[in-house]
Protein backbone atom coordinates (compact mmCIF):
# COMPACT_ATOMS: atom_id res chain seq x y z
CA UNK A 1 0.00 0.00 0.00
CA UNK A 2 1.28 3.51 -1.23
CA UNK A 3 0.08 5.09 1.92
CA UNK A 4 1.08 2.97 4.92
CA UNK A 5 4.70 2.66 3.60
CA UNK A 6 5.51 6.49 4.52
CA UNK A 7 3.09 6.25 7.64
CA UNK A 8 4.57 5.31 10.60
CA UNK A 9 2.31 4.93 13.97
CA UNK A 10 3.29 6.24 16.56
CA UNK A 11 3.19 3.11 18.78
CA UNK A 12 5.04 1.40 15.78
CA UNK A 13 8.20 -1.07 16.92
CA UNK A 14 11.26 0.39 16.06
CA UNK A 15 12.55 -1.97 13.20
CA UNK A 16 16.31 -1.31 13.42
CA UNK A 17 18.47 -0.58 16.17
CA UNK A 18 19.74 2.79 14.99
CA UNK A 19 16.34 4.01 14.66
CA UNK A 20 15.59 2.99 17.76
CA UNK A 21 18.74 4.47 18.94
CA UNK A 22 18.08 7.52 17.42
CA UNK A 23 14.76 7.62 18.65
CA UNK A 24 15.93 7.28 22.69
CA UNK A 25 18.60 10.01 21.94
CA UNK A 26 16.11 12.21 20.38
CA UNK A 27 13.48 11.15 24.00
CA UNK A 28 17.01 11.87 26.02
CA UNK A 29 17.54 15.41 24.62
CA UNK A 30 13.36 16.34 25.18
CA UNK A 31 13.91 15.11 28.74
CA UNK A 32 16.97 17.07 29.22
CA UNK A 33 16.05 20.33 27.88
CA UNK A 34 12.43 19.90 30.26
CA UNK A 35 14.64 19.44 32.84
CA UNK A 36 16.40 22.48 32.29
CA UNK A 37 12.84 24.21 31.84
CA UNK A 38 11.97 23.35 35.18
CA UNK A 39 15.68 24.05 36.82
CA UNK A 40 15.63 27.39 35.78
CA UNK A 41 12.27 27.74 37.15
CA UNK A 42 13.12 26.62 40.43
CA UNK A 43 16.66 28.88 40.45
CA UNK A 44 14.32 31.94 39.69
CA UNK A 45 11.63 31.29 42.98
CA UNK A 46 14.61 30.79 44.70
CA UNK A 47 16.75 33.72 43.58
CA UNK A 48 13.75 35.71 44.25
CA UNK A 49 12.92 34.95 48.05
CA UNK A 50 16.91 34.82 48.42
CA UNK A 51 16.60 38.54 47.51
CA UNK A 52 13.28 39.43 49.18
CA UNK A 53 14.56 37.49 52.69
CA UNK A 54 17.61 39.49 52.29
CA UNK A 55 16.51 42.75 51.78
CA UNK A 56 13.86 42.29 55.00
CA UNK A 57 16.77 40.68 57.15
CA UNK A 58 18.37 43.57 58.28
CA UNK A 59 15.42 46.61 57.54
CA UNK A 60 12.67 46.47 60.24
CA UNK A 61 10.45 48.66 58.69
CA UNK A 62 10.99 46.50 55.56
CA UNK A 63 10.01 43.59 56.82
CA UNK A 64 7.00 45.08 58.61
CA UNK A 65 5.64 46.23 55.00
CA UNK A 66 6.30 43.49 53.31
CA UNK A 67 6.87 40.75 55.16
CA UNK A 68 9.65 38.04 55.00
CA UNK A 69 9.78 34.44 53.41
CA UNK A 70 10.66 33.11 56.66
CA UNK A 71 7.78 34.84 58.27
CA UNK A 72 5.84 33.85 55.71
CA UNK A 73 6.75 30.27 55.98
CA UNK A 74 6.39 30.62 59.94
CA UNK A 75 3.06 31.55 59.33
CA UNK A 76 1.77 28.53 57.16
CA UNK A 77 3.38 25.85 60.13
CA UNK A 78 1.56 28.05 62.34
CA UNK A 79 -1.73 27.93 60.93
CA UNK A 80 -1.41 24.86 59.34
CA UNK A 81 -0.64 23.18 62.98
CA UNK A 82 -3.79 24.94 64.29
CA UNK A 83 -5.71 23.55 61.57
CA UNK A 84 -6.42 27.15 60.45
CA UNK A 85 -5.34 26.60 57.01
CA UNK A 86 -6.74 23.57 56.29
CA UNK A 87 -10.28 24.75 56.87
CA UNK A 88 -9.63 28.06 55.37
CA UNK A 89 -8.72 26.65 52.42
CA UNK A 90 -11.23 23.74 52.27
CA UNK A 91 -14.03 26.16 52.72
CA UNK A 92 -12.33 28.38 49.77
CA UNK A 93 -12.15 24.85 48.09
CA UNK A 94 -15.74 24.54 48.05
CA UNK A 95 -16.92 27.47 47.24
CA UNK A 96 -15.08 28.25 44.39
CA UNK A 97 -15.84 24.76 43.07
CA UNK A 98 -19.19 24.95 43.23
CA UNK A 99 -19.33 28.60 41.66
CA UNK A 100 -17.32 27.20 38.94
CA UNK A 101 -19.31 24.23 38.39
CA UNK A 102 -22.63 25.56 38.33
CA UNK A 103 -21.18 28.54 36.63
CA UNK A 104 -20.21 26.76 33.74
CA UNK A 105 -23.03 24.20 33.10
CA UNK A 106 -25.58 27.25 33.29
CA UNK A 107 -22.92 29.47 30.63
CA UNK A 108 -21.90 26.25 28.64
CA UNK A 109 -26.01 24.76 27.91
CA UNK A 110 -26.82 28.10 26.97
CA UNK A 111 -23.74 29.30 24.52
CA UNK A 112 -24.43 25.55 23.30
CA UNK A 113 -27.85 26.12 22.68
CA UNK A 114 -27.79 29.30 21.21
CA UNK A 115 -25.87 27.93 18.15
CA UNK A 116 -29.67 26.59 17.82
CA UNK A 117 -31.01 30.07 16.79
CA UNK A 118 -29.14 32.69 15.48
CA UNK A 119 -32.15 34.94 15.90
CA UNK A 120 -32.28 34.37 19.30
CA UNK A 121 -28.41 34.34 19.63
CA UNK A 122 -28.68 38.01 17.60
CA UNK A 123 -31.67 39.16 20.14
CA UNK A 124 -29.40 38.80 23.47
CA UNK A 125 -26.24 39.72 22.17
CA UNK A 126 -26.25 42.99 23.31
CA UNK A 127 -27.70 41.61 26.46
CA UNK A 128 -24.60 39.31 27.20
CA UNK A 129 -22.26 41.33 26.51
CA UNK A 130 -24.17 44.20 28.57
CA UNK A 131 -23.85 41.97 31.76
CA UNK A 132 -20.42 40.74 31.12
CA UNK A 133 -18.76 43.93 31.47
CA UNK A 134 -20.82 44.63 34.86
CA UNK A 135 -17.77 44.08 37.23
CA UNK A 136 -18.61 41.46 39.90
CA UNK A 137 -17.38 43.28 42.84
CA UNK A 138 -19.98 45.76 42.33
CA UNK A 139 -22.39 43.44 42.53
CA UNK A 140 -21.37 42.05 46.00
CA UNK A 141 -23.30 44.44 48.26
CA UNK A 142 -26.79 43.30 46.47
CA UNK A 143 -25.50 39.48 46.73
CA UNK A 144 -24.86 39.58 50.35
CA UNK A 145 -28.59 40.92 50.53
CA UNK A 146 -29.94 38.18 48.58
CA UNK A 147 -28.24 34.84 49.49
CA UNK A 148 -27.14 36.03 53.42
CA UNK A 149 -23.64 35.95 54.77
CA UNK A 150 -23.28 32.00 54.34
CA UNK A 151 -21.65 30.02 51.77
CA UNK A 152 -24.37 30.40 49.21
CA UNK A 153 -23.39 34.22 48.62
CA UNK A 154 -20.11 33.21 48.05
CA UNK A 155 -21.16 30.45 45.20
CA UNK A 156 -23.65 32.84 43.74
CA UNK A 157 -20.59 35.21 43.74
CA UNK A 158 -18.30 32.60 41.64
CA UNK A 159 -20.86 31.22 39.52
CA UNK A 160 -21.68 35.28 38.49
CA UNK A 161 -17.67 35.62 37.77
CA UNK A 162 -17.80 32.54 35.58
CA UNK A 163 -20.84 32.11 33.77
CA UNK A 164 -20.93 34.91 31.07
CA UNK A 165 -17.00 33.81 30.42
CA UNK A 166 -18.12 30.16 29.83
CA UNK A 167 -21.55 31.75 27.56
CA UNK A 168 -19.23 33.20 25.48
CA UNK A 169 -16.25 30.74 24.95
CA UNK A 170 -19.17 27.86 24.27
CA UNK A 171 -20.83 30.15 21.99
CA UNK A 172 -17.89 30.49 20.33
CA UNK A 173 -17.09 27.15 19.72
CA UNK A 174 -19.93 26.32 18.77
CA UNK A 175 -20.83 29.26 15.93
CA UNK A 176 -16.96 27.96 14.46
CA UNK A 177 -17.70 24.81 13.66
CA UNK A 178 -16.63 24.33 9.91
CA UNK A 179 -19.76 24.87 7.61
CA UNK A 180 -18.45 22.31 5.10
CA UNK A 181 -18.73 19.49 7.67
CA UNK A 182 -22.18 20.88 8.73
CA UNK A 183 -22.98 20.62 5.20
CA UNK A 184 -21.20 16.91 5.41
CA UNK A 185 -23.72 15.94 8.18
CA UNK A 186 -26.79 17.10 6.41
CA UNK A 187 -25.62 15.34 2.88
CA UNK A 188 -25.90 11.89 4.83
CA UNK A 189 -29.42 13.28 6.45
CA UNK A 190 -28.41 14.48 9.87
CA UNK A 191 -31.14 16.46 11.85
CA UNK A 192 -30.38 19.37 13.21
CA UNK A 193 -29.95 18.13 16.63
CA UNK A 194 -27.52 14.84 14.95
CA UNK A 195 -26.19 17.74 13.64
CA UNK A 196 -25.71 19.44 17.61
CA UNK A 197 -24.96 16.13 19.20
CA UNK A 198 -22.77 14.46 17.05
CA UNK A 199 -20.55 17.32 15.67
CA UNK A 200 -21.53 20.37 17.20
CA UNK A 201 -21.03 19.37 20.95
CA UNK A 202 -17.62 17.95 20.54
CA UNK A 203 -16.11 20.16 18.06
CA UNK A 204 -16.64 23.20 20.95
CA UNK A 205 -14.89 20.94 23.20
CA UNK A 206 -11.52 22.76 22.69
CA UNK A 207 -13.40 26.04 23.14
CA UNK A 208 -15.00 24.43 26.43
CA UNK A 209 -12.00 23.37 27.80
CA UNK A 210 -10.14 26.78 27.11
CA UNK A 211 -12.87 28.19 28.96
CA UNK A 212 -13.00 25.91 31.94
CA UNK A 213 -9.08 26.53 32.60
CA UNK A 214 -9.93 30.83 32.24
CA UNK A 215 -12.31 30.69 34.72
CA UNK A 216 -10.54 28.55 37.61
CA UNK A 217 -9.53 31.63 38.40
CA UNK A 218 -12.76 33.89 37.81
CA UNK A 219 -14.31 31.80 40.33
CA UNK A 220 -11.80 31.71 42.74
CA UNK A 221 -12.15 35.37 42.78
CA UNK A 222 -15.54 35.70 42.91
CA UNK A 223 -15.11 33.92 46.48
CA UNK A 224 -12.49 35.55 47.76
CA UNK A 225 -14.32 38.41 47.02
CA UNK A 226 -17.81 36.97 48.70
CA UNK A 227 -15.70 36.54 51.49
CA UNK A 228 -13.98 39.99 51.87
CA UNK A 229 -17.55 41.29 52.09
CA UNK A 230 -18.60 39.36 54.93
CA UNK A 231 -17.92 35.62 56.32
CA UNK A 232 -16.47 33.98 59.18
CA UNK A 233 -14.19 31.51 57.37
CA UNK A 234 -12.05 30.70 54.05
CA UNK A 235 -8.78 32.29 52.69
CA UNK A 236 -10.66 35.28 51.64
CA UNK A 237 -11.52 36.17 55.00
CA UNK A 238 -7.92 35.19 56.69
CA UNK A 239 -6.30 37.59 53.67
CA UNK A 240 -8.93 40.42 54.94
CA UNK A 241 -8.43 39.67 58.64
CA UNK A 242 -4.57 39.70 58.56
CA UNK A 243 -4.07 42.74 56.55
CA UNK A 244 -6.93 44.95 59.07
CA UNK A 245 -4.46 43.71 61.64
CA UNK A 246 -1.53 44.87 59.53
CA UNK A 247 -0.17 41.19 59.69
CA UNK A 248 1.59 41.53 56.38
CA UNK A 249 3.50 37.84 56.54
CA UNK A 250 -0.01 35.86 57.26
CA UNK A 251 -1.30 37.73 54.73
CA UNK A 252 1.04 36.22 52.33
CA UNK A 253 1.03 32.51 53.88
CA UNK A 254 -2.93 32.92 53.20
CA UNK A 255 -2.03 34.08 49.50
CA UNK A 256 0.67 30.97 48.98
CA UNK A 257 -2.69 28.82 50.08
CA UNK A 258 -4.95 30.39 47.37
CA UNK A 259 -2.33 30.12 44.62
CA UNK A 260 -1.40 26.21 45.65
CA UNK A 261 -5.48 26.20 45.24
CA UNK A 262 -5.79 27.89 42.01
CA UNK A 263 -2.82 25.75 40.40
CA UNK A 264 -4.53 22.38 41.79
CA UNK A 265 -7.30 23.10 40.26
CA UNK A 266 -6.10 24.02 37.07
CA UNK A 267 -4.08 20.82 37.08
CA UNK A 268 -7.55 18.97 37.69
CA UNK A 269 -9.55 20.72 34.67
CA UNK A 270 -5.97 19.87 32.56
CA UNK A 271 -6.57 15.62 33.74
CA UNK A 272 -10.56 15.82 33.02
CA UNK A 273 -9.36 17.02 29.44
CA UNK A 274 -6.99 14.78 28.44
CA UNK A 275 -9.78 12.07 29.93
CA UNK A 276 -12.17 13.27 27.93
CA UNK A 277 -10.14 14.35 24.57
CA UNK A 278 -7.75 11.67 23.93
CA UNK A 279 -7.45 12.43 20.06
CA UNK A 280 -5.72 15.34 21.05
CA UNK A 281 -2.40 13.70 22.61
CA UNK A 282 -2.04 12.18 19.37
CA UNK A 283 -2.10 15.19 17.35
CA UNK B 1 -30.40 -3.08 -14.38
CA UNK B 2 -27.96 -5.48 -13.30
CA UNK B 3 -27.23 -6.68 -9.69
CA UNK B 4 -27.15 -3.14 -7.98
CA UNK B 5 -28.48 -2.42 -4.66
CA UNK B 6 -31.16 -0.54 -5.47
CA UNK B 7 -31.01 2.82 -5.19
CA UNK B 8 -32.74 4.50 -1.61
CA UNK B 9 -35.01 6.88 -3.58
CA UNK B 10 -37.38 8.17 -0.81
CA UNK B 11 -40.77 6.46 -1.48
CA UNK B 12 -39.14 5.66 -4.58
CA UNK B 13 -42.33 3.64 -6.00
CA UNK B 14 -43.36 6.30 -8.64
CA UNK B 15 -40.18 6.52 -9.93
CA UNK B 16 -40.40 6.71 -13.56
CA UNK B 17 -38.00 2.99 -14.72
CA UNK B 18 -35.20 3.42 -16.64
CA UNK B 19 -34.94 7.46 -16.61
CA UNK B 20 -30.81 8.56 -15.36
CA UNK B 21 -30.09 8.88 -11.42
CA UNK B 22 -29.72 12.58 -12.65
CA UNK B 23 -31.02 15.10 -15.69
CA UNK B 24 -30.29 18.82 -14.80
CA UNK B 25 -32.12 21.47 -17.08
CA UNK B 26 -31.76 25.17 -17.29
CA UNK B 27 -30.09 25.95 -14.07
CA UNK B 28 -29.55 28.84 -13.13
CA UNK B 29 -27.77 30.75 -9.74
CA UNK B 30 -27.02 34.44 -8.62
CA UNK B 31 -25.25 36.02 -6.06
CA UNK B 32 -26.15 39.01 -4.65
CA UNK B 33 -23.23 40.50 -3.42
CA UNK B 34 -23.97 43.97 -2.31
CA UNK B 35 -27.22 44.75 -3.85
CA UNK B 36 -25.52 43.67 -7.43
CA UNK B 37 -26.70 40.43 -8.47
CA UNK B 38 -23.72 38.22 -9.39
CA UNK B 39 -25.32 35.55 -11.96
CA UNK B 40 -22.71 32.29 -11.01
CA UNK B 41 -24.38 29.55 -13.41
CA UNK B 42 -26.17 30.85 -16.80
CA UNK B 43 -27.61 28.08 -18.17
CA UNK B 44 -26.63 24.55 -17.43
CA UNK B 45 -28.08 21.38 -18.44
CA UNK B 46 -26.76 18.04 -18.14
CA UNK B 47 -27.60 14.34 -16.98
CA UNK B 48 -25.67 11.40 -15.75
CA UNK B 49 -26.64 7.96 -16.53
CA UNK B 50 -26.50 4.63 -14.57
CA UNK B 51 -23.08 3.24 -14.08
CA UNK B 52 -21.26 6.06 -15.55
CA UNK B 53 -18.62 8.55 -14.20
CA UNK B 54 -18.63 11.88 -15.76
CA UNK B 55 -16.26 14.54 -15.20
CA UNK B 56 -16.89 18.47 -15.07
CA UNK B 57 -13.79 20.56 -15.62
CA UNK B 58 -14.24 24.43 -16.03
CA UNK B 59 -11.94 27.71 -15.68
CA UNK B 60 -11.30 28.28 -11.83
CA UNK B 61 -14.09 30.46 -9.99
CA UNK B 62 -16.30 29.05 -12.61
CA UNK B 63 -19.03 27.97 -10.23
CA UNK B 64 -17.99 24.54 -10.07
CA UNK B 65 -18.74 24.35 -5.95
CA UNK B 66 -21.88 26.09 -6.56
CA UNK B 67 -23.46 23.44 -8.64
CA UNK B 68 -22.19 20.58 -6.60
CA UNK B 69 -24.29 22.71 -3.64
CA UNK B 70 -27.11 23.30 -5.70
CA UNK B 71 -27.21 19.86 -6.87
CA UNK B 72 -27.08 18.53 -3.36
CA UNK B 73 -29.90 20.05 -2.33
CA UNK B 74 -27.41 22.41 0.07
CA UNK B 75 -28.86 25.75 -1.94
CA UNK B 76 -31.51 26.10 -4.15
CA UNK B 77 -31.42 26.93 -7.87
CA UNK B 78 -32.70 30.29 -8.84
CA UNK B 79 -34.71 28.31 -12.07
CA UNK B 80 -34.46 25.50 -13.94
CA UNK B 81 -35.39 21.79 -12.75
CA UNK B 82 -32.87 19.42 -10.83
CA UNK B 83 -34.35 15.63 -11.34
CA UNK B 84 -33.00 12.64 -9.30
CA UNK B 85 -34.08 8.90 -10.83
CA UNK B 86 -36.76 11.05 -12.68
CA UNK B 87 -38.47 13.12 -9.65
CA UNK B 88 -37.93 16.72 -8.49
CA UNK B 89 -36.81 16.87 -4.94
CA UNK B 90 -36.79 19.59 -2.58
CA UNK B 91 -33.87 19.32 0.16
CA UNK B 92 -31.32 16.60 0.11
CA UNK B 93 -31.80 13.75 -2.27
CA UNK B 94 -31.80 10.40 -0.87
CA UNK B 95 -28.79 7.97 -2.09
CA UNK B 96 -26.33 10.78 -2.82
CA UNK B 97 -22.97 10.70 -1.46
CA UNK B 98 -20.74 13.54 -1.24
CA UNK B 99 -17.04 14.38 -0.70
CA UNK B 100 -14.69 17.01 -1.16
CA UNK B 101 -11.15 18.08 -1.33
CA UNK B 102 -11.08 18.71 2.57
CA UNK B 103 -11.64 15.03 3.99
CA UNK B 104 -13.81 16.74 6.78
CA UNK B 105 -12.96 13.96 9.51
CA UNK B 106 -14.27 14.19 12.84
CA UNK B 107 -11.18 13.84 15.45
CA UNK B 108 -12.66 12.65 17.72
CA UNK B 109 -13.95 9.42 16.01
CA UNK B 110 -11.53 6.77 14.77
CA UNK B 111 -11.28 5.73 11.47
CA UNK B 112 -14.00 3.38 12.12
CA UNK B 113 -16.23 5.96 13.92
CA UNK B 114 -15.63 8.28 10.80
CA UNK B 115 -16.86 5.61 8.61
CA UNK B 116 -19.86 5.17 10.48
CA UNK B 117 -20.63 8.24 10.80
CA UNK B 118 -23.74 8.20 8.17
CA UNK B 119 -25.26 4.79 9.14
CA UNK B 120 -25.36 5.81 12.62
CA UNK B 121 -26.96 9.33 11.68
CA UNK B 122 -30.07 6.60 9.74
CA UNK B 123 -29.68 4.29 13.06
CA UNK B 124 -28.32 1.24 11.53
CA UNK B 125 -27.73 -1.07 14.90
CA UNK B 126 -24.72 -0.70 15.83
CA UNK B 127 -22.80 -3.98 15.48
CA UNK B 128 -23.94 -3.73 11.57
CA UNK B 129 -22.88 -0.69 10.85
CA UNK B 130 -19.75 -2.28 12.67
CA UNK B 131 -19.44 -4.73 10.25
CA UNK B 132 -20.37 -2.80 7.21
CA UNK B 133 -17.67 -0.07 8.01
CA UNK B 134 -15.10 -2.70 8.48
CA UNK B 135 -15.71 -4.38 5.06
CA UNK B 136 -15.43 -1.21 2.99
CA UNK B 137 -12.07 0.20 4.95
CA UNK B 138 -10.48 -3.19 4.24
CA UNK B 139 -11.75 -2.93 0.15
CA UNK B 140 -9.90 0.34 0.30
CA UNK B 141 -6.40 -1.34 2.25
CA UNK B 142 -7.48 0.61 4.95
CA UNK B 143 -7.14 -3.19 7.13
CA UNK B 144 -5.51 -2.63 10.51
CA UNK B 145 -6.03 1.53 10.57
CA UNK B 146 -9.85 1.07 12.08
CA UNK B 147 -8.91 2.29 15.44
CA UNK B 148 -6.23 5.04 14.59
CA UNK B 149 -7.22 8.67 14.97
CA UNK B 150 -7.33 10.72 11.55
CA UNK B 151 -4.49 12.55 13.19
CA UNK B 152 -2.40 9.73 12.93
CA UNK B 153 -3.49 8.73 9.40
CA UNK B 154 -1.44 10.37 6.41
CA UNK B 155 -3.26 12.29 3.92
CA UNK B 156 -4.09 9.86 1.17
CA UNK B 157 -5.11 7.58 4.05
CA UNK B 158 -7.56 10.63 4.89
CA UNK B 159 -8.57 10.70 2.43
CA UNK B 160 -9.13 6.74 1.61
CA UNK B 161 -11.54 7.14 5.11
CA UNK B 162 -13.14 9.71 3.60
CA UNK B 163 -13.93 7.91 0.38
CA UNK B 164 -15.31 4.96 2.82
CA UNK B 165 -17.26 7.03 4.78
CA UNK B 166 -19.08 7.80 1.31
CA UNK B 167 -19.28 4.28 -0.26
CA UNK B 168 -20.63 3.00 3.09
CA UNK B 169 -23.55 4.62 2.56
CA UNK B 170 -23.75 2.90 -0.46
CA UNK B 171 -25.20 5.53 -2.51
CA UNK B 172 -26.34 5.16 -6.19
CA UNK B 173 -24.47 8.34 -7.37
CA UNK B 174 -21.93 10.17 -6.11
CA UNK B 175 -20.82 13.96 -6.38
CA UNK B 176 -17.10 13.98 -5.86
CA UNK B 177 -15.69 17.90 -5.64
CA UNK B 178 -12.26 17.72 -6.34
CA UNK B 179 -11.45 14.74 -3.71
CA UNK B 180 -8.21 14.28 -4.67
CA UNK B 181 -6.65 17.71 -5.47
CA UNK B 182 -4.92 17.96 -2.33
CA UNK B 183 -3.14 14.89 -3.04
CA UNK B 184 0.51 13.76 -4.23
CA UNK B 185 0.46 12.01 -7.99
CA UNK B 186 1.47 8.44 -6.90
CA UNK B 187 -1.67 8.81 -4.06
CA UNK B 188 -3.74 10.40 -6.16
CA UNK B 189 -3.66 7.59 -9.08
CA UNK B 190 -3.63 5.12 -6.48
CA UNK B 191 -6.78 6.53 -5.32
CA UNK B 192 -8.28 7.16 -8.75
CA UNK B 193 -7.90 3.99 -9.42
CA UNK B 194 -9.57 2.41 -6.51
CA UNK B 195 -12.48 4.95 -6.81
CA UNK B 196 -12.83 3.84 -10.80
CA UNK B 197 -12.41 -0.13 -9.48
CA UNK B 198 -15.41 -0.01 -6.91
CA UNK B 199 -17.66 2.68 -8.18
CA UNK B 200 -17.67 0.52 -11.87
CA UNK B 201 -17.85 -2.87 -9.55
CA UNK B 202 -21.02 -1.87 -8.05
CA UNK B 203 -22.11 -0.02 -11.00
CA UNK B 204 -22.23 3.40 -9.64
CA UNK B 205 -22.38 6.49 -11.11
CA UNK B 206 -20.16 9.62 -10.20
CA UNK B 207 -20.18 13.22 -10.95
CA UNK B 208 -16.36 14.75 -10.62
CA UNK B 209 -16.03 18.12 -10.31
CA UNK B 210 -11.94 18.46 -11.31
CA UNK B 211 -9.34 21.24 -12.30
CA UNK B 212 -7.41 18.30 -13.36
CA UNK B 213 -7.75 17.60 -16.75
CA UNK B 214 -5.59 14.80 -16.76
CA UNK B 215 -8.09 13.03 -13.92
CA UNK B 216 -11.18 13.51 -15.88
CA UNK B 217 -10.17 11.84 -18.92
CA UNK B 218 -8.76 9.36 -17.41
CA UNK B 219 -11.31 8.29 -15.02
CA UNK B 220 -14.71 9.23 -16.95
CA UNK B 221 -16.96 8.43 -19.45
CA UNK B 222 -17.60 11.89 -20.49
CA UNK B 223 -15.79 15.08 -19.50
CA UNK B 224 -17.98 18.41 -19.99
CA UNK B 225 -16.31 21.64 -20.30
CA UNK B 226 -17.80 24.41 -18.60
CA UNK B 227 -17.40 28.02 -19.76
CA UNK B 228 -16.48 30.99 -17.50
CA UNK B 229 -19.11 32.73 -15.30
CA UNK B 230 -21.84 32.91 -16.14
CA UNK B 231 -21.46 29.44 -16.10
CA UNK B 232 -22.98 27.19 -19.56
CA UNK B 233 -21.55 23.91 -20.81
CA UNK B 234 -18.85 24.76 -23.56
CA UNK B 235 -18.10 21.19 -25.00
CA UNK B 236 -19.06 17.66 -24.36
CA UNK B 237 -16.36 14.82 -24.75
CA UNK B 238 -17.33 11.03 -24.87
CA UNK B 239 -14.21 9.41 -23.45
CA UNK B 240 -13.43 6.12 -25.51
CA UNK B 241 -9.79 4.45 -24.57
CA UNK B 242 -8.90 1.23 -25.32
CA UNK B 243 -7.69 0.34 -21.88
CA UNK B 244 -8.64 -0.96 -18.58
CA UNK B 245 -10.38 1.68 -16.90
CA UNK B 246 -10.24 0.85 -13.52
CA UNK B 247 -6.50 1.85 -14.07
CA UNK B 248 -5.55 5.64 -14.33
CA UNK B 249 -1.92 4.51 -15.77
CA UNK B 250 -2.90 2.56 -18.12
CA UNK B 251 -5.04 5.36 -19.26
CA UNK B 252 -3.02 7.95 -18.84
CA UNK B 253 -0.71 5.45 -21.37
CA UNK B 254 -3.12 4.77 -23.94
CA UNK B 255 -3.64 6.41 -27.34
CA UNK B 256 -5.61 9.19 -27.91
CA UNK B 257 -5.42 10.41 -24.07
CA UNK B 258 -3.11 13.31 -24.91
CA UNK B 259 -5.04 14.07 -27.85
CA UNK B 260 -8.15 14.22 -25.51
CA UNK B 261 -6.31 16.57 -22.88
CA UNK B 262 -5.29 18.99 -25.35
CA UNK B 263 -8.37 19.52 -27.17
CA UNK B 264 -9.83 19.76 -23.73
CA UNK B 265 -7.17 22.34 -22.26
CA UNK B 266 -8.02 24.30 -25.86
CA UNK B 267 -11.51 24.76 -24.74
CA UNK B 268 -10.58 26.01 -21.52
CA UNK B 269 -9.17 28.83 -22.84
CA UNK B 270 -6.43 29.21 -20.23
CA UNK B 271 -4.82 31.43 -21.35
CA UNK B 272 -6.85 34.30 -22.26
CA UNK B 273 -8.72 34.27 -18.85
Amino acid sequence: MDASARFIPMDAPATDDRAAARLAAHRRARRRATALVLLSQFALLAAFIAFWEYMTAFDRQAAFMFGSPSAIAGFLVTMASDGSLWRDTYVTGVETLLGFAVGNVIGTLIGLSLWYSRFVSRVIEPFVIALGSIPIIALAPIIIIWFGTGLMSKIAMSTLSVVIVALVTSYKGAIGVDEDQINLMRTLGASKFQIFRKLVVPASLTDIFAGLKLTVGFALIGAIVGEFMSSSEGLGHAIFKAGSLYIIPKVFAALVATIALALLLTFLVGKVEKRLMPWRRLG
Amino acid sequence: MSAVVPPTVAGGAAAPAGAPPLIVEHVAKSYDADGRIVPVIGDLSLNLNEGEIVAIVGPSGCGKTTLLNTLCGLISADAGRICWHGREISGQPAGVGYMLQKDLLLPWRTALGNVMLGLEIRGVPLSDAEERSHVVLDKLGLHGFAEHYPTTLSGGMRQRVALARTLVNEPDVLLLDEPFAALDFQTKLLIESDTARLVRESRRSVLLITHDIEEAVSIADRVIVLSKRPTRVKAVYDIALASDRTDMIAARESPGFVDYVRRIWADLDVARN
